[in-house]
């Protein structure tokens, strides 16, 4: 281990798997081309270049498929490039499964020594270490039995306990902190902190971003096998959100332009505010726009937004009522808005118009919610037109709050011996 | 040379595979270990009575001058037969069944092959062993024991490089597997185990047939093991040095085959 040379360094790496084609190529095909095409390659990783330094906690991101996985394996050197190099600095020990290895019929004492045997550790190291791996498990009175007679629960909580005795120099971790109950994940957690804390450099791919937030480094966010964004984990998750929420966006558009074609089938068969052509005013589009001015589906906690409502007037009406409501999943109110029968300067509509209500500062909490609205006539007794659950949309924060609003208070400083 | 060290750094996992397979080989059986006896005294049983007895094949006499007995004759060429088959049919499994694990933590690929290569040599030592027992009270006894130990640190590299080669192909393309024990199965009969060489016929159609049966390396330790046990007489200088030659031949070379293309190996498997 030396202090200029990277702990990992990934030089313009790809991958390419062979996907092989589980039909039979056909006689002609066979006679033509000599020699069957079983298989087409697929480019898992695509000319990646990335450093982890010693000590660091790097994290891998991406969705599933994006080669994350891979380029771990690589650096596991299960793996080996296509092309590029990954050079290595130090003991690396791969966690891409607990108790991996672990044969059934074995009890969990021979398991033990197998499976750190596979992790690299010698036999007397793992004599004087035996106390302390069973010690960890909690398993001492089973670690008699075959495994196969344990819980999957217990299976795991062996293989993890070989697995973090073993000591390495630079860990590789494979979303293993998906598994076990809370108890054994805050175990893990707090191994891994040690860990960190004792200068291991740890790689590791997670889809929690709070994790990567939290306890990497650095990160590098992956994409169908490119590189799309590397350097701080911040910087990165929030790179990645974005993309997910544009993503995500896109999505709900779709489904809200399906909902009201439904509804408007819907509407015509059954109409609860009379027939359209009678309306004294009818709703346009709803729109729900972001702090850059662009339609959207998703919003970001103490951003402003603004939603829109168009409407047309079939000839020129007394002052109509414009309300809103916006619910969480769980159909609970979270806020509902209307207008004062006083509000604006005009007190005739006519023709086609829109009405916006603007929020300086989103204190939604993050979740998911739906926006109705209705307009009513000029005393508010009587429903016009109303479009129900019209735009569904998503709040997403990086603040440290939960809940359907932020308080938008502070913590003060803690006072001693006032009371 | 990098390879070797690799490998020796490893030793402990391929202690602690061969371990594991041969704990779990008898677990849940009633008699455990004696299955390891049992089988290859059943195979010798069949072949007694079939070959000795009803096709009334006349085995050579002891060493000592004795009056041979068929099924010691048999046994002394089953042992190496045994171990070849198994070296060769178990470096095919192993690594077929070590996908799951080599997909998740890195080791030379060719370890689980010398596990089961472990396993083997202990189950060879102990019917040599057996073997050597049975002389013993027969009073065939002869220093040339000595040469059956020497002939299984031969067939080790010769059988493992050959296991090793057919082992990665099978990765590949499975039928290596079903061609391999059609393969051994003409192995078996074109060796002269349940039969002793002479009666195969020097010459016929015009071809020197016994030397060109003698060609095939597993008869030569077959012959080498009869030696040892039953003829106790040691093979010619010239013999045992063409003999070397071949095994660490074939074993560099089902290396070499075995290294270049285990490259992407995990990926296949």
């Amino acid at each position: 281990m030396t202090a200029d040379i990277p702990a990992i360094r990934v030089d313009h790496v790809s991958k390419s798997f062979r996907r092989y084609k589980d039909r039979p190529g056909s006689l002609k095909e066979m006679i033509t081309k000599f020699r069957m095409e079983r298989y087409e390659n697929f480019r898992a990783v695509d000319d990646v270049s990335l450093q982890v330094e010693h000590g660091e906690v790097y994290g891998l991101v991406g969705h599933n498929g994006s080669g994350k996985s891979t380029l771990l394996k690589m650096m596991a050197n299960i793996h080996r490039p296509t092309s590029g190099t990954i050079t290595t600095d130090g003991r690396i020990s791969a966690l891409l499964e607990l108790g991996a290895g672990f044969h059934p019929d074995l009890t969990g004492r021979e398991n033990v020594y197998l499976n750190a045997s596979i992790l690299g550790l010698h036999r007397r190291e793992v004599d004087l270490l035996l106390d302390d791996i069973v010690d960890f498990s909690g398993l001492s009175a089973f670690i008699d039995s075959p495994v196969r007679h344990y819980s999957s629960g217990m299976f795991v909580r062996l293989g993890f306990a070989v697995a973090v005795h073993v000591n390495p120099q630079i860990l590789i971790v494979d979303e293993i902190i998906a598994v076990g109950d809370e108890e054994f994940q805050r175990r893990c957690f707090e191994h891994l902190y040690k860990l960190r804390n004792n200068g291991v450099t740890i790689v590791m791919v997670t889809h929690s971003l709070e994790i990567v937030r939290t306890m990497c480094d650095r990160a590098a966010w992956l994409d169908h096998g490119h590189l799309m964004s590397e350097g701080r984990s911040v910087d990165v998750v929030r790179d990645y959100l974005a993309q997910v929420n544009d993503a995500e966006s896109e999505r709900q558009f779709e489904l809200d332009r399906e909902r009201a074609l439904v509804e408007q089938e819907a509407r015509f068969r059954e109409s609860p505010v009379g027939e359209p052509a009678e309306r004294l005013v009818t709703l346009g589009e709803i729109e729900l726009i972001d702090h850059n001015g662009r339609e959207t589906r998703y919003l970001e906690t103490h951003r402003s937004a603004v939603i829109r409502v168009n409407f047309s007037c079939r000839r020129p009406v007394q002052r109509p009522k414009f309300s809103f409501s916006i619910e969480t999943q769980a159909g609970v109110l979270a806020s509902n808005q209307g207008t004062t029968p006083d509000h604006g300067a005009q007190p005739e509509y006519s023709g086609d118009g829109s009405i916006e209500f603007v929020m300086p500062s989103v204190v939604l909490g993050p979740g998911e919610y739906t926006l109705s609205v209705a307009v009513h006539d000029s005393d508010g007794t009587m429903v016009v037109d109303k479009k129900e659950r019209v735009i569904t949309f998503r709040v997403g924060t990086d603040l440290p709050f939960t809940g359907v609003t932020d308080l938008l208070g502070s913590w003060s400083d803690p006072q001693f011996g006032v009371s | 040379m990098t390879a070797a060290i690799e490998i020796w750094t490893y030793r402990n996992l391929i202690y602690n595979l061969a371990q594991r397979e041969l704990r779990a080989r008898y677990k849940k059986s009633v008699l455990g270990w004696a299955w390891s006896l049992i089988n290859p005294a059943s195979t010798l049983l069949i072949f007694s009575l079939v070959f000795g007895v009803f096709l009334k094949q006349t085995p050579p006499d002891f060493g000592n001058g004795d009056t041979g007995v068929f099924a010691f004759y048999l046994f002394a060429g089953l042992v190496v037969w045994n171990f070849f088959n198994a070296t060769i049919n178990g470096s095919i499994s192993a690594l077929q069944n070590s996908g799951q694990l080599l997909n998740k933590v890195y080791f030379p690929a060719s370890c689980p092959a010398i596990a089961n290569l472990m396993t083997v040599v202990l189950q060879g030592v102990i019917e040599g062993g057996i073997l050597a027992v049975v002389m013993v009270v027969l009073g065939n006894v002869s220093v040339t024991f000595l040469l059956f130990p020497f002939t299984l640190l031969l067939l080790a590299p010769f059988a493992l490089g050959i296991g090793l080669a057919v082992s990665i192909f099978n990765v590949y393309l499975r039928d290596v597997g079903y061609l391999v024990s059609i393969g051994m199965n003409l192995l078996f009969y074109a060796t002269p185990i349940v039969y002793p060489v002479t009666s195969i016929p020097e010459e016929k159609w015009g071809l020197p047939l016994r030397t060109i049966f003698s060609l095939n390396p597993v008869a030569q330790f077959v012959g080498w093991s009869r030696d040892a046990f039953y003829l106790l007489r040691w093979p010619s200088p010239a013999n045992v040095a063409v003999m070397f030659v071949v095994s660490i031949g074939t074993f560099i070379i089902g290396w070499s085959i075995f290294s270049w293309r285990s490259k992407n190996v995990t990926e296949e498997l």
